[in-house]
């Protein structure tokens, strides 16, 4: 029981179907708008998500952390740099899965401009791209996507230029 | 035939390619798959409910004037703070995005939303202050906000 108390999938569900709850017996009409909210988009995304957890499931077997890391390498150079800002787009996960990954790319000598462009590239998110386009539109997701790879680059750039000082704070 | 749909069959069929070429690590796949629905789908109901909370207690008037054009920079701004204390996984990022933009929401706004819910997290601080410095951390925040204030902006001379 501790257990299950403990686990996130439960907890997000039960408080999930606390609110529906707490809100039908404040006001039955306002109850069901936010039940079937809740519905609707379950059923738009479903075939979605599992798609999403396929591309990103078999994107980490077959292209594991040591495999990036060799790839990458210090992220110096044209060419690393352009990598370290385009490369990650393809990438899943969260912040939580990426950090350290980015610990060891730095133990292996990385720039701190090249971290920051990993995780922003990172950030372009592409296996979401079926969930982008669904919800906000091709236009959007593509013009964000070439935005990303600037970002990227300007990150890269920034960071370069303050990380390599003695640090102050 | 749906999206969705379409997707659907392209990873079946990646997932084919991958299991003819190499069965243990297919098996592997499989099970970081189950791992990434299980955990990603309870987020992604919460934060449908809270979409669902949202149509029922918050007008579009209400969304138009905080994240509307009208709203402009003031409006991306509130966007990127909803962003950076927003604890979405990022497949939650963008029904969410969607559903403000439907509401009325500027693409400004839904831009320097979605780049501060992915990139910055109150919650990762400390991660990615342990791992990857106090510096680092820092200015890497600092930065992205600041430069996706400006990409948002263009985004919505771009898109708006």
């Amino acid at each position: 029981m501790k257990k299950l108390l403990k686990n996130d999938a439960f907890q997000f569900l039960s408080l999930s179907i606390l609110i529906i709850l707490v809100v039908y017996g404040l006001n039955a009409a306002k109850g069901m708008i936010v039940a079937r909210a809740v519905y609707v988009t379950f059923i738009e995304v479903l075939d979605i998500v599992v798609a999403v957890s396929i591309f990103i499931g078999l994107f980490q077997v077959w292209v594991k952390p040591p495999t990036i890391v060799k790839w990458l390498g210090k992220g110096s150079g044209l060419k690393g740099f352009i990598l370290v800002c385009t490369f990650p787009i393809l990438m899943g996960g969260s912040l939580f899965t990426v950090f350290p990954l980015l610990k060891t790319l730095r133990e292996k000598g990385a720039r701190p401009g090249a971290i920051a462009s990993f995780i922003t590239a990172w950030g372009g998110k592409a296996p979401l791209l079926p969930l982008e386009t669904k919800f906000l539109g091709w236009p959007f997701a593509l013009v964000r996507l070439g935005f990303v790879i600037i970002f990227a680059f300007l990150m890269g750039i920034l960071m370069d230029w303050v990380g390599e000082k003695p640090a102050k704070l | 035939m749906r999206a969705g749909q379409i997707y659907l069959i392209i990873a079946i069929v990646l997932f084919g390619i991958s299991f003819l070429k190499d069965k243990q690590r297919s098996k592997e796949a499989l099970k970081a798959t189950f791992k990434i629905f299980y955990v990603v789908l309870p987020v992604l109901v919460f934060v449908f409910v809270l979409m669902g909370l949202i149509e029922a207690y918050v007008s579009r008037e209400t969304i138009v004037s905080i994240l509307g054009q009208k709203s402009g920079i003031l409006g991306i701004l509130y966007a990127e703070i909803v962003g950076c204390i927003a604890l979405f996984l990022p497949p939650a990022v963008f029904p969410f995005g969607g559903y403000l933009l439907k509401n009325g929401a500027s693409y400004g706004s839904i831009a320097g939303f979605v780049f501060t819910a992915i990139l910055i997290g109150v919650t990762t601080l400390p991660l990615e202050f342990k791992l990857l410095g106090k510096r680092f951390t820092v200015f890497r925040n600092i930065f992205t906000f600041v430069l996706a204030f400006f990409i948002a902006l263009l985004m919505e001379v771009i898109l708006g």
